[in-house]
């Protein structure tokens, strides 16, 4: 399936992808006359009442209610814009934003650097490792709930825990509270969030490498490069597309981040891994302040845009 | 129309629809023993618990064959009037709600969920089955919502027995010899006695035994009630006696007290034979006995907590649970007949065979295994106050329960004061 960088032969396939992507774009528009709408409505008119009522409807109604004071199974009472302004006072709130931060930015980092650095290795692999990495793509694929019962055997506090195990090899009897620390239960948090982040990356990385004309490589060996400039200085920089994806995909999953979060710490302890979509769930689904849950909702709904839109922006110009 | 006509044509309707109306009600004594129709019971619990149901919904239908129980199921994590919750309000009509919180009993109230039953508890008798304060527990605003059904000492302290005899301990009955059995356990080998469940709420176990010993339970009720602050010196003096236990390196570190819930501490006593204490609820039994496989006060008992000395020791934790029936609920008469059933001897036996006991006076004790009769003994002599943490609002319950975990993290006079000041600033918002 995949060839190595240093096995390649010249390919004198003409053009980059993207030009040749940008070539039928224009002469799919050419043939779409004002004729074809009908059915061009006809097609997307399913997926728009489908994306209303599982999109746009529950977006709106969660900005409605992030107006109300709903508490547990009261009567709703409108109060403006009273649920933000109680959210920017709550020390609480304001925690969760600074944890999600870390949370976010950490996960991204470890998850699309080890994911582009792999790639980059994958790309001199030979052909048989490609079970390894198939391995690590399909961590990609297990659910964060799975994942996080699994990490949850992994760092038992007792010695009986995989990782406590593993270090008892060395120091016999070691027990360490992983999750129990407010000072490491983040980083463990995160640690394993990036674990499963880590297939993604990769493949996407992967698939920039595969997609660098490959008479590139063959000029620069020529040229009496070897591997290590060849990836500094091709392949790092020709897959930037690639990281780029990874990067806004990873942010996006990141800033939502819950179902991890849930089964291994609960926020806790002391509310030192409690994210803003951890903190939602609490107001909304524990506390049963749907209002309030909703607003914080509102405000992560900001930060995926603020995150989103930009990149939407550049990809949209990147195609035209 | 001829007049006349039309004086006689009603004349004979309203004769027919007499005779008619004469004859439902003739049979709604009938109708009323023969029960018939789907009985929907909002059900969030899992485990053994949920085996339990199964036989006494199975044996209800079995005395109503007319009745056929579902259970629309609720999952989640930790507490459960979430996904209860959602369910109501996503329109989920049920006969049957069964609660064990009686802030949520108000809750259900002031929506417009549950119906009053004080009629039917004097229709059935229910007074001569249940004790008064059994009724006034099921009240909320003095209207009767439920029917309790089972109930829990939540002041005793679990242990193995084999552990104590290890350590040379008798199950301590006073303050001092509680503190003087960490050492011994400790000089055992066994390096954390209490198993502190601190990573959600079990930790506040301690401290609401701790307060009722401290400050009776006018004074817990006070509190939960917010009629005292949380800074009043009986919470103070509370966490001070808490304080006492921490100094003794009773329980690890706080890192390994937040590491855990109930069910891994209880895990760390009876499988993993690493610590010796656990104070959690009767369930804790259920639990020792189908999953563990543990003898039931052979291998294991309980003691009731040990005596403070400070004039409210006849005082224990209580939780219960009860059945309450809904105001919208499409089967009310098969709802109420559930309601009664579960305090007959039938529903007693069975969930004695699970270890629970019933308040009710059909229940006969001597079918209770024998930690659970010391429990219901213990309760019997107390004066009982139901548990804090289900009787305060839930925005409050929260912070005390973070505020609780920053005082095992440093069990220091200032942090006291801290914690303390804390949970009252979060109590004025919401009083």
């Amino acid at each position: 399936m995949q060839e190595t960088v240093a096995s390649r032969t010249v390919d004198a396939r003409p053009g980059s992808p993207a030009r040749s992507g940008g070539e039928q774009s224009n002469r799919l528009a050419t043939r779409l006359r004002m004729g074809d709408w009908p059915a061009a409505w006809l097609l997307i008119t399913p997926v728009l009442i489908l994306f209303g009522i599982a999109v746009v409807f529950p977006l709106i109604d969660t900005i409605r209610l992030s107006f109300f004071d709903i508490k547990g199974l009261a009567k709703p009472k409108f109060i403006g814009v009273g649920n933000y302004v109680k959210l920017f006072t709550d020390p609480a709130f304001r925690n969760t934003l600074l944890t999600t931060l870390t949370f976010t930015i950490s996960t991204t980092i470890i998850s699309v650097g080890l994911g582009w650095m792999l790639a980059m290795v994958s790309a001199f692999a030979p052909r048989q490792t490609l079970p390894f990495r198939v391995m690590i793509f399909a961590a990609f694929g297990i659910s964060e709930a799975v994942a996080g019962y699994m990490w949850i055997g992994i760092l038992r506090p007792d010695a009986g825990g995989l990782l406590n195990a593993v270090i008892g090899l060395v120091q016999p009897g070691f027990a360490q509270p992983w999750l129990g620390d407010p000072r490491t239960a983040l980083w463990v948090l995160i640690i394993a969030a990036s674990w499963g982040g880590v297939g993604l990356p990769l493949m996407l990385c992967f698939a920039s490498v595969q997609s660098i004309p490959k008479t590139l490589f063959e000029a620069a060996y020529i040229d009496g490069a070897n591997h290590w400039q060849v990836m500094r200085n091709i392949m790092m920089p020709l897959s930037l597309p690639g990281v780029r994806v990874a990067v806004f995909i990873n942010l996006l999953g990141a800033l939502r981040a819950f179902d991890i979060i849930y089964i291994l710490t609960g926020g806790g302890p002391v509310r030192s891994t409690e994210t803003v979509g951890y903190f939602m769930y609490r107001e909304s689904m524990t506390q049963f302040k749907l209002g309030y849950g909703a607003a914080a909702t509102v405000v992560l709904l900001v930060a995926v845009l603020v995150v989103s839109i930009p990149a939407i922006i550049q990809r949209t110009a990147g195609a035209r | 129309m001829n007049m006349h006509k039309l004086t006689s044509k009603v004349r004979r309707r309203a004769v027919l629809a007499g005779a008619s109306l004469a004859i439902v009600l003739a049979a709604m004594p009938v109708l009323a023993q023969d029960l018939s129709g789907e009985l929907v019971i909002l059900q969030w619990q899992g485990g053994t618990d949920a085996e339990m149901w199964q036989k006494l919904e199975a044996d209800f239908t079995a005395k109503n064959p007319g009745v056929a129980v579902r259970e629309l199921v609720v999952t989640g994590q930790g507490d459960m009037r979430g996904p209860m919750r959602t369910a109501l309000l996503g329109g989920e009509k049920v006969d049957i709600i069964i609660n064990t919180w009686p802030a949520f009993r108000a809750e259900l109230v002031d929506a417009g969920i549950l119906r009053p039953i004080d009629d039917l508890w004097a229709s059935a008798g229910l007074d001569a089955v249940l004790d008064p304060s059994w009724k006034d527990l099921g009240s909320t605003a003095g209207v009767t919502y439920g029917v309790n059904y089972t109930y829990g000492d939540r002041s005793a302290i679990w242990y193995k027995k084999a552990h104590l005899e290890k350590a040379g301990v008798e199950p301590p009955k006073t303050w001092e010899e509680f503190l003087a059995s960490l050492d011994k356990l400790k000089a055992a080998g066994f390096a954390a006695p209490i198993a502190m469940p601190a990573k959600y709420w079990a930790h506040g176990e301690w401290f609401e035994t701790l307060l009722l010993r401290t400050g009776g339970v006018e004074a817990a009720s006070k509190l939960a009630a917010h009629e005292i602050p949380w800074t009043d010196d009986i919470v103070k003096t509370t966490l001070k006696k808490y304080a006492e236990l921490l100094k003794a390196g009773c329980c690890g570190t706080p890192e390994q007290m937040f590491a855990g819930d109930w069910d891994y501490s209880a895990d760390q006593i009876f499988t993993a034979d690493a610590s010796n204490y656990l104070m959690i609820g009767m369930w804790m039994n259920s639990r020792a006995r189908n999953d563990y496989k543990l003898n039931e006060g052979v291998d294991y008992s309980i003691f009731q907590f040990p005596a403070l000395g400070l004039g409210h020791d006849d005082t224990s934790s209580v939780d219960a649970k009860e059945v309450a029936v809904t105001a919208n609920g499409a089967n009310p008469a098969a709802a109420d007949a559930f309601a009664v059933y579960m305090v007959s001897k039938d529903a007693a036996d069975i969930l004695a065979s699970y270890g629970y006991a019933s308040p009710s006076k059909n229940a006969d004790p001597s079918l209770l295994g024998p930690v659970q009769q010391v429990a219901t003994a213990a309760v019997a002599q107390s004066k009982v106050q139901f548990v804090l943490g289900d009787l305060l609002p839930g925005d409050l319950v929260d912070e005390y329960r973070v505020q609780l975990q920053k005082f095992l993290q440093d069990p220091s006079d200032a942090t006291i004061d801290a914690v303390t000041a804390a949970i009252e600033a979060k109590a004025q918002e919401l009083y």
